[in-house]
C-alpha cells in the first residue's frame, strides 16, 4: 500500500518546511507475484521459529522510490503477510525527504515508523542518540531468529561493517551498490586506447577521447552529501587523504586531500560535459546512454539502464572495471547500502514484528525472489542483492551478466575495494557532508582554489567536532 | 417593549432598565453564538498558525542540536549572537535581498507592460492570457527541474541551443556563481509575473473611464495618460502586489532547491534555504528556528515599510 501525498498546484506559498511535504507520491504498480498458494512459503517455514508470533500487528515503513523496493513491496502481501499475519504499510518518499522525516520521527520519539530505508551514514547519529535497536540482540534470540537458516554471515560483509557502530549492527542491509568504472569499450577500441587502471590513466584517456561529440568523462558535480560527496571520498582516500588525525582533529586539507580535489577539478573542468558541476547520477547515466560521455565512475546499478536497448543507444558497447587505483595504489569503492533499523520508540510487539519483517526481507528466499522477479519483460533487474551466495548463484549471474566480467567486477569491488570509513562515520556526518559538498563544488566552479576550499572546510569541520 | 421585532436582536429598546437586562440576555446569547461560529476557524488558526509561530520563536532561544556536539538547553540570545558572526548567514540575507528585489521589480514592470499590451482587444487574446497564466499554476519544484534540465542545461538546453545558432555559448547558467543567481531570478520572475499580470489586468478593467476621456479632450498623449492617470490609479494595487510578491519571494524555496540546491557552493542560498539546511541537514533545530525568526522579522519589517510608504504618499 502506498500513501499518496499531493500538493496543491495553485500557489507556491510554501513555508520553510514545505519541501518536506511537497514531494509527491508514488505509484507502486500492483505487480504481484503470480504465486498464490502457500507452497511459496515453504522456504520460510524451514526456519525454526514461530513466524506468527506477532500476528495481527501492523507496522509503518518509510521507503524511497526505487525499483528494488517496489519488487519487495510486490511480494510482501503474498509472502510476508501471508506468512506472519503482520500488515506492512509502506510510505514511499524521495531520499532527502525520507531522511528528514525519519530523523524527526526518531528525535521526537513519536514512533510513527517502525523502520525505514536509512542512509548508513546516519547510523552513528542514531547510535549517539540511542534511537534504534541493536539488531545483534534480535539475531541472538532464537525465538526470533533461526540463525542457521538466516545465515547473517552470507550478507555482504562490507555492508554489515558499514552498518555497525560500536560493534553493534544497527541497520539491516537489504540492497546496495558499489561504484565502479564504466566506459565505452567501442570508443576506446577505435582509438586504440586501453581502459585505464589508475586515476592518472583515467584522466589521460579522458583527454584523449574528449571531443565536441563525446565528453572524455563525467563524475557527480552537484552539491550534496549524497551527490558530489558520494564520489569525492573515494578519490580522497585513494590519494591517501584521511578524515581525521589521531587526536581527532580534521585533516581534510592535507596535501593528499588537496591533490585529490585538484585531480577532480582538473578532470571535470577540462574533460567533462559543460554543466557537469550540476550533474548527479541520472544526468550522467542519461548522457552516457545517449552516447555523449565516454567513461564515468558511479554505481554499478546504472548498468541495468545503460545496457537496456530500450533506454540506451550504447547497450552492448560498454565495459566495466573496478575503481581506477589512486597514487597510493588503493581502490576505494562506495560502500552504499540501504540499512533498515528498528525504531526504539515503537511498542515491544511492533519491534518484534519489525524484526520479523527485516529478517524476511534480508533472507535468501526473499532476496532471490525479488532478484529474479521481473514485472515486465524489460523491467530493470536488481543489481544490488545483499547476499554473496546469490551473487554466486548461476541463475542470478546469468540474469545480470551484461558483460562476461560484470558480476565479478562488482563482486570484487564489494569484497576488496571497500573501507567502512569511506566517509567519516561520526554523528556529525550530516554537517560534515554538507560542508565538504560545498567546498568541493566551490573548487569545481572556481570560487576558491582546492587549497582554500579545503582549508575553510577543515576549519568548519573542526568547529562542528567541537574543537 | 412588546413592539420590538424579535428578529432584530441588536435593536435598542428605549427603557434603560429593560434595555440592560434584555441587551444582556440577547448579547450574551449572540456573543456565544458568534464565538461558536468562529471557534472552529480560530482553533485551526491557533493550531496551525499561532502555536507553531510561538514554538518557532521559543525554539530559537534554545540550543537543540540533534548531532549533539554542544549540550542542549536554554541559550537565551546565543543563537542570535552566533548569527552576527556567521558569514554564511549574512551572505544568505544579501542573496535573498538581491533575489527578492530584482525579481519583484521585473515582475511588476513586465506584468504591467503585459497587462497594458493586452488591455485592448486583440486577436487570440484569450489564448495569450491562458498561456501567460500557465507558469503560475505549475508546482515550483517542477519548474526548477524543468529549467535545470530542459532550458538551462549547457549545450543541450533550449536557451543554449538557440544561442548556438548565433555562434554563442555554451554558458554555465546554473554553475557560475553570478549567472546562477541571475538564472534563479529569471525562473522566479518567469513563474510569478503572471500573478502581477492578472492583478493589473483586473484593475485596469475596473478603472473609471471618465478621467481618460477628460484627458483625451485636454489633448494628453499616451505616455501622459499612463503616467498621470493610470499609474496613480494603480498605486494601491501596485503596493499590494509588491507586498505580496516580496513576502512570497522571501519564502521562495522549491524552485531554487531543485534547480541549484543553493549552489554553486552557496551562491544561490537564500536565507530560507539556509535555515532549512541548518534545521534539517545539520539538524541544529534551535539555530534553524532563530534563522526562521529573523526571516519572519525581515518580512514583517519590509511589508510595514512598503505599507507606510503607501500611506505617506497618499
Amino acid at each position: 500500500m502506498t500513501r499518496i501525498t499531493r500538493r496543491t498546484l495553485a500557489k507556491g506559498i510554501a513555508g520553510s518546511t514545505a519541501a518536506m511535504s511537497s514531494i509527491r507520491l508514488f505509484n507502486v504498480p500492483a505487480i504481484l507475484a503470480q504465486t498464490g498458494d502457500n507452497a511459496n512459503l515453504g522456504p520460510y517455514q524451514e526456519a525454526q521459529i514461530d513466524w506468527r508470533q506477532a500476528e495481527g500487528e501492523s507496522i509503518n515503513v518509510l521507503m524511497t522510490p526505487a525499483h528494488y523496493f517496489q519488487k519487495f513491496q510486490a511480494v510482501t502481501a503474498d509472502l510476508f503477510t501471508e506468512l506472519t499475519g503482520i500488515e506492512v504499510t509502506v510510505e514511499v518518499i524521495p531520499p532527502a525527504e525520507l531522511r528528514e522525516k525519519a530523523v524527526l520521527d526518531l528525535a521526537s520519539g513519536s514512533g510513527n515508523y517502525a523502520t525505514h530505508t536509512a542512509d548508513p551514514m546516519y547510523l552513528p547519529l542514531y547510535s549517539a542518540n540511542d534511537w534504534v535497536e541493536s539488531l545483534d540482540d534480535y539475531i541472538a534470540d532464537d525465538t526470533l531468529t533461526d540463525a542457521a537458516w538466516f545465515d547473517v554471515d552470507d550478507i555482504v560483509p562490507s555492508w554489515r561493517a558499514a552498518n555497525t557502530v560500536d560493534d553493534r549492527l544497527l541497520g539491516m542491509p537489504v540492497e546496495g551498490e558499489a561504484t565502479i568504472h564504466v566506459y565505452r569499450a567501442d570508443v576506446l577500441d577505435e582509438l586504440g586506447v586501453e581502459p585505464p587502471d589508475t586515476l592518472e590513466g583515467f584522466a589521460q584517456v579522458a583527454a584523449e577521447v574528449h571531443s565536441p561529440e563525446i565528453a572524455g568523462s563525467a563524475l557527480r558535480g552537484f552539491l550534496g552529501a549524497g551527490q558530489n560527496m558520494y564520489i569525492f571520498p573515494s578519490i580522497f582516500l585513494e590519494f591517501g587523504g584521511s578524515w581525521f588525525a589521531e587526536d581527532g582533529s580534521p585533516t581534510v586539507n592535507s596535501e593528499e586531500g588537496v591533490a585529490a580535489l585538484q585531480w577532480y577539478v582538473d578532470l571535470l573542468q577540462n574533460w567533462a560535459p559543460a554543466g557537469v558541476e550540476n550533474w548527479n547520477w541520472p544526468e550522467i547515466m542519461e548522457a552516457f546512454a545517449s552516447g555523449g560521455v565516454a567513461q564515468f565512475i558511479d554505481a554499478n546499478s546504472t548498468a541495468s539502464v545503460i545496457e537496456n536497448p530500450a533506454s540506451s543507444s550504447v547497450a552492448g558497447q560498454v565495459g566495466y572495471k573496478r575503481w581506477p587505483a589512486g597514487p597510493t595504489g588503493r581502490r576505494v569503492s562506495s560502500i552504499w547500502n540501504w540499512a533498515m533499523p528498528i525504531n526504539k520508540a515503537v511498542s515491544d510487539n511492533q519491534r518484534k514484528a519489525t524484526w520479523l519483517y527485516l529478517q524476511w526481507l534480508a533472507s535468501r528466499p526473499t532476496q532471490m525472489v525479488s532478484a529474479t522477479y521481473q514485472e515486465t519483460e524489460d523491467a530493470v533487474v536488481r543489481t544490488g542483492v545483499n547476499r554473496i551466495s546469490i551473487w554466486n548463484d548461476p541463475e542470478y549471474r546469468e540474469l545480470i551478466s551484461f558483460t562476461e566480467d560484470y558480476v565479478d567486477v562488482v563482486l570484487t569491488s564489494l569484497e576488496e575495494d571497500t573501507d567502512p570509513d569511506w566517509r567519516p562515520r561520526v554523528p556529525q556526518w550530516p554537517e560534515i557532508g554538507n560542508v565538504m559538498a560545498i567546498a568541493v563544488q566551490e573548487a569545481l566552479t572556481n570560487q576558491q582554489t582546492p587549497q582554500e576550499a579545503l582549508d575553510e572546510a577543515n576549519r568548519a569541520i573542526a568547529e562542528v567536532m567541537g574543537g | 417593549m412588546s413592539d420590538l421585532p424579535s428578529a432584530a436582536p441588536f435593536a435598542l429598546p428605549t427603557d434603560p432598565r429593560v434595555r440592560q437586562t434584555k441587551r444582556q440576555r440577547m448579547g450574551v446569547a449572540e456573543e456565544r453564538f458568534a464565538w461558536l461560529m468562529i471557534s472552529p476557524s480560530l482553533l485551526v488558526l491557533l493550531l496551525v498558525g499561532t502555536l507553531p509561530l510561538a514554538a518557532l520563536i521559543a525554539m530559537g532561544l534554545y540550543r537543540i542540536d540533534l548531532i549533539g556536539y554542544r549540550p542542549d538547553g536554554f541559550a537565551g540570545l546565543e543563537n542570535y549572537r552566533d548569527m552576527v558572526r556567521d558569514d554564511r548567514f549574512w551572505a544568505s540575507v544579501w542573496t535573498m535581498l538581491v533575489y527578492t528585489f530584482t525579481s519583484v521589480f521585473f515582475q511588476l514592470v513586465i506584468g504591467l507592460a503585459l497587462a497594458m499590451a493586452l488591455f485592448r482587444p486583440l486577436k487570440g487574446q484569450g489564448i495569450l492570457r491562458v498561456a501567460l497564466l500557465l507558469p503560475m499554476i505549475l508546482a515550483p519544484v517542477a519548474v526548477g527541474l524543468t529549467w535545470r534540465t530542459l532550458i538551462l542545461t549547457p549545450d543541450y538546453g533550449i536557451i543554449d541551443a538557440f544561442l548556438q545558432m548565433f555562434g554563442l555559448g555554451p554558458y554555465p547558467w546554473l554553475t557560475h556563481p553570478t549567472l546562477a543567481l541571475v538564472s534563479v531570478i529569471l525562473i522566479h520572475t518567469w513563474q510569478w509575473t503572471p500573478f502581477a499580470f492578472l492583478v493589473f489586468t483586473a484593475s485596469l478593467h475596473a478603472m473609471p473611464t471618465e478621467p481618460f476621456e477628460a484627458a483625451l479632450i485636454d489633448g494628453a498623449g499616451g505616455w501622459q495618460r499612463f503616467r498621470d492617470i493610470t499609474l496613480p490609479l494603480l498605486r494601491p494595487v501596485i503596493v499590494v502586489v509588491i507586498i505580496l510578491r516580496t513576502m512570497i519571494a522571501f519564502r521562495a524555496f522549491d524552485a531554487i532547491y531543485s534547480a541549484t540546491g543553493g549552489g554553486p557552493g552557496t551562491a544561490t542560498e537564500i536565507l530560507n534555504l539556509y535555515a532549512y539546511r541548518i534545521s534539517f541537514t545539520s539538524l541544529s533545530l534551535g539555530y534553524g528556528a532563530a534563522l526562521g525568526t529573523v526571516l519572519l522579522l525581515i518580512t514583517l519589517m519590509i511589508s510595514w515599510l512598503v505599507f507606510r510608504l503607501r500611506q505617506h504618499n497618499q
